[in-house]
């Protein structure tokens, strides 16, 4: 473990100062869509504490297509986890879309996840007893939509990434690209604040990596805000900022388009 | 939760249970076999409740017994004492006849278990054989269905004359009609003067193996010989139901006088009304009852752990659908409610086919079987709630389990 991660965290009183007074008043709901305040992730490791993440803080305004990059280990898996709610900061304060999910309890992340955000895996992700449709209408099951409404979302979502012959395929009797695609549409179908991918084109060949890359792009050029985390340069690239971590911490913010 | 998501889950659970079509079908078995049980038994004793009730009614509802004691339900034999005491006589009888103003008619009967009796080369030694009055007709509700009853002129006269149940006319007279023939009992002719009505059998026992003659007739030949062999007893009809217990009251009050009991002392005879065999027999079945639950319930017991444990395997098996399902935004209690509807979708497939199984085989058991058994509604919805709940309380804990995972960790589940 390097000394970097052994680093120490902010003393508890400087913690505590950030929840305090004018500095909270008119920072309280920041204007945008991802807001992070000096999050901090600590995992006890037997009797020693290894930092994940040492005051991260970033903004991301609506619209951005935002690439997170950086070598395994460095904190940027805890860092995806952390903006798609799937977990909670040891310390800081994080907001999505004015919403402090930072101090959000399980169900209440669940929801955030559902209305929030849109999620495409490396491994796609995708229930393999359920057809494509099926996959793309869960969010809508958990939003509590009704079946008919379902279906027809569903079936324009899987529209707009080009799947509407694959509807009733299950996903071991579709491509690399067409599974990524279904969950692309699952991923948009509520109509998600951010659109998270982790390593999309991880499990992909090249040339369906560039087909996937242009979909991304096609998104962000509709109005979308994509974030995405990889370890390639070369997907990092075709992102219009990118943030590199190293150790737990933010190494470069650069634009480059 | 609405009636939606509901639908959705058991559609899920059902895609499930096919998914899995012998594990399924074996957890399904389990909980079934207990439902089996459950409706089986119920089935059982309800039929006994029912058809000993029916019977009861078919005996002359609401008749007292009397005799010297009480007949030996639940138990093998009367004491010493018991059979050592005075029988009661022709004048307890029309003591009782005079005194007690609740009855309606009363009956002295004399009863031999076994007799021989022939016609020509057909011979039978299964009859019962009772000593009547004329009374016996309408006190106990068996009346003569061709030719007449034993008369007080039979009685006066000693009469030999018999009347015949159907089970003695089939035995004696296959072929032919048996009025004005001439049959012996014990080597002593009798003519047949008439022939009872149907009665029907009691518990598989037929109640037409009778043969009725006067009671004088009879007491020339057999009123010495011992109970149980041969016994005197007293039925009593009471004007109605509500007079039951007070002519229970005022016949208890005639004997012990007549039989100088003192006061304080039990009573040296035995009396007793329909109620009291219902009683009694409600006593037998609650224990079987109690018994038969437990049986049930240890079965039901099996099934549910059966249903925990492929719970818990499919819980594990489908981590990683889980996690996908948290992702996307279900939060806990829709887990926890995925997983608890498939429990009861497995369990109450079983108990619906448990049911069913359970039905058929009270059907042929009705049907083949002189045991009666009889599946009251009550019990279709007992054992569907019970199926159901088996499966919530034995799907809480692998549903809990579901719901409480971790998303990430679910998600990086292989």
């Amino acid at each position: 473990m390097s000394d970097a991660t052994m680093a120490t965290p902010p003393s508890v009183v400087e913690a505590g100062a950030l929840e305090h007074g004018d500095l909270l008043a008119h920072d309280a709901v920041p204007a945008a869509l991802i807001s992070m305040r000096d999050i901090w992730k600590t995992y006890q490791m037997g009797s020693e504490e290894l930092h994940a993440l040492r005051g991260v803080s970033f903004d991301v305004q609506r619209g951005e297509y935002m690439a997170i990059i950086g070598p395994s280990g460095s904190g940027k898996s805890t860092l995806m986890n952390l903006i798609g709610c799937l977990d909670t900061p040891s310390q800081g304060r994080y907001w999505i879309n004015g919403k402090l999910v930072s101090a959000m309890d399980d169900d209440e992340l669940a929801r955030i996840r559902n209305k929030e955000i849109g999620f495409v895996f490396q491994t796609f992700n995708l229930l393999a007893r359920a057809t494509a449709l099926h996959n793309v209408e869960l969010p809508l099951i958990y939003a509590g939509i009704s079946s008919a409404d379902r279906h027809e979302r569903a079936r324009q979502s899987l529209a707009s990434v080009e799947l509407t012959d694959r509807m009733t395929h299950r996903p071991n009797e579709l491509s690399g690209g067409q599974r990524q695609r279904v969950a692309i549409a699952r991923a948009l179908v509520n109509h998600p604040s951010l659109l998270l991918a982790d390593e999309p084109t991880g499990a992909l060949d090249s040339h369906t990596s560039v087909e996937i890359m242009n979909l991304f792009e096609k998104l962000h050029s509709d109005g979308n805000t994509i974030i995405v985390v990889t370890h390639e340069p070369d997907i990092a690239a075709r992102a219009h900022r990118v943030i590199s971590i190293r150790d737990g911490q933010i190494e470069r913010d650069e634009r480059i388009k | 939760m609405t009636f939606d998501d509901i639908k959705e889950s058991a559609l899920l659970a059902f895609s499930t249970v096919r998914a899995n079509k012998l594990r399924s079908a074996l957890t399904i078995l389990g909980v079934g076999i207990g439902v089996v049980t459950l409706t089986f038994m119920v089935s059982i004793i309800q039929g006994l409740n029912k058809a000993f009730a029916d019977q009861i009614e078919a005996l002359g509802s609401n008749t007292i017994f009397v005799s010297k004691f009480d007949p030996s339900f639940g138990r093998t034999r009367p004491t010493s004492e018991e059979l050592h005491r005075k029988d009661l006589d022709v004048d307890d009888v029309e003591a009782i006849r005079r005194e007690s103003p609740s009855l309606e008619s009363i009956a002295p009967i004399r009863r031999k278990i076994a007799v021989s009796v022939r016609h020509l080369d057909r011979q039978s030694d299964s009859p019962i054989l009772f000593g009547v009055t004329p009374s016996y007709e309408f006190t106990l509700s068996q009346y003569v269905g061709r030719g007449r009853f034993i008369t007080d002129a039979d009685l006066s006269e000693r009469a030999n004359v018999c009347v015949l149940a159907q089970d003695v006319v089939r035995a004696l007279f296959p072929y032919e009609d048996p009025l004005d023939k001439e049959i012996k009992i014990g080597g002593t002719p009798y003519r047949i003067v008439g022939v009872m009505e149907t009665l029907g059998n009691f518990f598989g026992q037929s109640r037409d193996n009778s043969i009725f003659i006067p009671l004088s007739s009879f007491d020339k030949f057999w009123r010495d010989i011992e109970p149980p062999e041969v016994i005197f007893f007293v039925i009593v009809r009471p004007r109605s139901r509500a007079y039951v217990k007070p002519a229970i009251d005022e016949i208890t009050d005639i004997l012990r006088r007549r039989r100088q009991v003192p006061p304080r002392a039990p009573n040296n005879f035995g009396i007793s009304s329909q109620d009291s065999l219902l009683d009694f027999y409600n006593q037998l079945t609650g224990a079987t009852w109690l018994v038969l639950t437990a049986i049930s319930f240890v079965a039901l017991m099996i099934g549910g752990i059966g249903v925990m444990n492929i719970m818990l395997v499919s819980v594990t098996e489908r981590t990683r659908e889980i996690g996908i399902r948290k992702a996307v935004g279900a939060t806990r209690a829709d887990i926890l409610w995925q997983f608890l509807i498939e429990a009861v979708v497995l369990t109450g497939i079983g108990g619906i086919s448990g049911l069913f199984v359970g039905e058929v085989a009270s059907l042929l058991m009705n049907k083949y079987s002189p045991l009666p058994a009889f599946v009251p509604v009550w019990a279709i919805f007992v054992g569907i709630g019970i199926s159901a709940s088996v499966g919530i309380v034995f799907g809480l804990w692998p549903a809990w389990k579901a719901a409480r995972l971790d998303p990430i960790e679910a998600l990086r589940y292989e």
